[in-house]
């Protein structure tokens, strides 16, 4: 088994669900928590150390959403929501405050598994990766996997940097929305999935944020993003 | 004022009686003044100085008589020749003009004498040595308003007049249009989807239109909770019924795991799947019925065709085989829309040929501009439907006879869908049969 024993929380209503989900998991050496409300959830994750957070956008009393915002204010732990399949506006929404993937339920258990590799593999940095990259005004470290602008740093959550991380080793040069999503999601782009653009909105708007003005992330209509460097 | 029933009402009675009044009032002062001027006129000295200066030195004697008259803050007289021209040749003023054209001509029978006025006429004669007729007009003493008006003319008046009635059927006007006009936007607002809209607090009163907007706040103020309530039951349906969903999922996984790959396994996740699919469509069908619960913007029609093509196709595509999706497009159509209601038209309309375009059938898209209307028109080579099951398509679970319904594996949704969602833009969609498939038109209005 190549993924390592991993901590998981799974923040969900549905008692009979985390209680299977955590059978379903265990073969592969990832122990699963279970919550079942967001205030409960969030103590958990006060209290313990998890390396991944499975969190239901549809919670009773205390939206999915909000839990997804008090996260996020201290918190940058890899997220995977789960939302309904059609509602576009439950999953934007998560992606925006920051969550890093999403499954539409009910999802099949096995592609769950394969989204919680994926993003645990993605927080191991392989050692071949180029360490530091400076491109235009910002330097990323992939160790620490921090971007900084200036004396600067910019707070990214893991699949924003992976992003721009991709997008940076090869400036200027196009990188289709199916290799963004292989390389930050783990996972093909499917079709009628935002989830690349709204990242992608999301970083832009965090190098807004910090001042950053080079490099800026362009877009290819219909094929993918690249990044523009002014040298 | 409590009623706009009154309101109009008084404010027209007001206006017209005043109107009338006046107008009545005025002409009855001037004519008595003119009568009572004349009078006192005819029985004067002056009259008799008139009447000798005519008799002793002719024409010129009345003329210089007439001119040694006090000015004009006195009783006003004026003299006509049997030409109708003032002796002093001034303007001749509208009333004795009137006068003259009901009178004039007129040869006074006897010694134009005391003895032998007619009180009918505003006028008095004179007869000369020459046996020439003078006319002898008598105007009342002028004011300060009637020399103004003498001396500024008719025309200021007149623009005073229609500056003066202009204002106030402006401000009159104004008080029922702009509550109405706010009233207007209200509506158009809560037709776009914005249905937390209120209007009674911008328009502040209590007449019938202030009425009018309360009850047009209650009724929003339903359309609101409705539309919340629909919006929770939706949510509800999707979280109960899709909860055992994913349960069952989790379960059949683990089941795998004891018993081995089993076919009924397979078919046992494919119809689980069939069956989320379905919740999804159902809840987005009524979510639709409910109207729109979006803002409108600006869309681009081909890009958003373009965009949803390339979903389809890579929905569509198998094994690295690129589903044949054809997408021509003649001019780029803007239109006002609600963005995710027209994607998903656009998605079922194209998801449902590709479903019934057969393995190797490829479907055809056409994107043209007629006028103000952006058309999409979408081939496939499915087979086509029954003449007279066109319409029936269009509706929630139809399923066609023939042909096409072999192959179905649809929702029985997307079509009814599609509708519904062109219909929220003022939009229309039809089917026709076409060689060997079927062939769906859209038709939207474009905006500006």
């Amino acid at each position: 088994m190549n993924t390592p024993a991993a901590n998981i929380l799974i923040i969900d209503d549905d008692r009979e669900l985390t209680a299977m989900l955590e059978e379903f998991l265990a073969p592969d050496h990832i122990e699963l928590s279970a919550r079942h409300s967001g205030e409960d959830g969030l103590d958990a994750l006060r209290d313990g150390s998890f390396d991944l957070l499975i969190l239901d956008i549809m919670l009773p009393g205390m939206s999915g959403i909000d839990v997804l915002k008090q996260v996020r204010q201290t918190n940058d732990i890899p997220i995977v929501m789960l939302t309904a399949r059609g509602d576009d506006v439950d999953r934007i929404l998560g992606l925006e405050f920051g969550a890093d993937d999403y499954l539409s339920k009910p999802f099949n258990p096995r592609e769950l598994l394969a989204r919680i590799k994926a993003i645990l593999r993605r927080s191991r940095p392989a050692p071949d990766k180029r360490r530091r990259i400076a491109v235009g005004g910002i330097e990323l470290d992939a160790a620490s996997r921090g971007a900084v602008a200036g004396d600067r740093s910019i707070s990214l959550t893991g699949t924003e940097f992976e992003l721009l991380h991709c997008l940076a080793e090869t400036p200027s040069e196009v990188v289709s929305k199916d290799d963004l999503s292989q390389r930050a999601l783990g996972r093909r782009n499917l079709p009628y999935d935002r989830s690349i653009d709204t990242h992608i909105s999301n970083l832009r708007r965090k190098l807004a944020d910090a001042g950053v003005t080079n490099p800026s992330i362009q877009s290819r209509r219909g094929i993918g993003y690249f990044l523009a460097v002014d040298e | 004022m409590r009623s706009l029933l009154l309101r109009i009402f008084l404010s027209f009675w007001l206006i017209i009686t005043i109107t009338i009044v006046t107008a009545g009032a005025l002409g009855f002062m001037y004519a008595e003044r003119a009568r009572t001027a004349l009078e006192n006129f005819e029985v004067s000295e002056a009259m008799l100085e008139a009447s000798e200066a005519l008799r002793d030195e002719g024409h010129e004697g009345l003329t210089d008589w007439l001119e040694s008259l006090p000015d004009v803050t006195a009783t006003v007289v004026y003299i006509l020749d049997d030409q109708g021209t003032d002796l002093l040749e001034r303007r001749i003023p509208l009333p004795i003009q009137m006068a003259m054209r009901r009178f004039g001509g007129q040869r006074p029978d006897g010694p134009p004498a005391r003895g032998n006025l007619r009180p009918a006429r505003p006028f008095t004669q004179l007869i000369g040595p020459d046996d020439r007729v003078y006319t002898v007009f008598v105007l009342p003493p002028q004011n300060a308003v009637g020399r103004w008006l003498a001396e500024r003319g008719r025309m200021t008046l007149a623009i005073l007049a229609l500056i003066v009635s202009a204002s106030v059927s402006y401000l009159l006007a104004r008080a029922i249009s702009r509550p109405v006009r706010r009233l207007r936007e209200s509506a158009v607002a809560i037709a776009d989807g914005n249905l937390d809209t209120r209007v009674a607090d911008r328009i502040r009163r209590r007449d019938e239109i202030g009425l009018l907007a309360e009850d047009f706040d209650r009724m929003a103020a339903e359309l609101e909770r409705a539309w919340q309530r629909q919006t929770e039951l939706s949510r509800n349906v999707s979280h109960e019924l899709r909860s055992p969903l994913a349960r069952l999922r989790v379960a059949l996984e683990l089941a795998r795991r004891k018993a081995g790959e089993l076919d009924e396994f397979a078919k046992i996740d494919r119809e689980t799947e069939r069956l989320d699919e379905l919740i999804g469509q159902i809840l987005e069908y009524s979510r639709l019925d409910a109207g729109p619960h979006e803002e409108r913007v600006d869309v681009d029609l081909d890009e958003l065709v373009r965009s949803v093509a390339e979903d389809v196709r890579y929905e569509y595509s198998r094994d690295g085989d690129e589903a044949a999706l054809e997408i021509r497009s003649d001019v780029p159509a803007s239109v006002s829309a609600y963005p995710g209601a027209l994607r998903s038209a656009v998605e079922n309309i194209l998801r449902n040929a590709m479903h019934h375009g057969g393995p190797d059938g490829s479907v055809k898209a056409e994107l043209r501009r007629e006028e103000d209307v952006a058309v999409l028109t979408v081939n496939d080579q499915g087979g086509g439907v029954a003449d007279d099951e066109l319409d029936s398509i269009f509706e929630p679970f139809y399923r066609a006879s023939a042909g096409r319904s072999e192959t179905s594996s649809g929702t029985g949704l997307g079509l009814a869908i599609a509708a519904r969602a062109v219909a929220m833009h003022g939009g229309s969609v039809s089917a026709r049969s076409a060689a060997d498939g079927l062939s769906v038109e859209v038709r939207l209005p474009i905006s500006g």
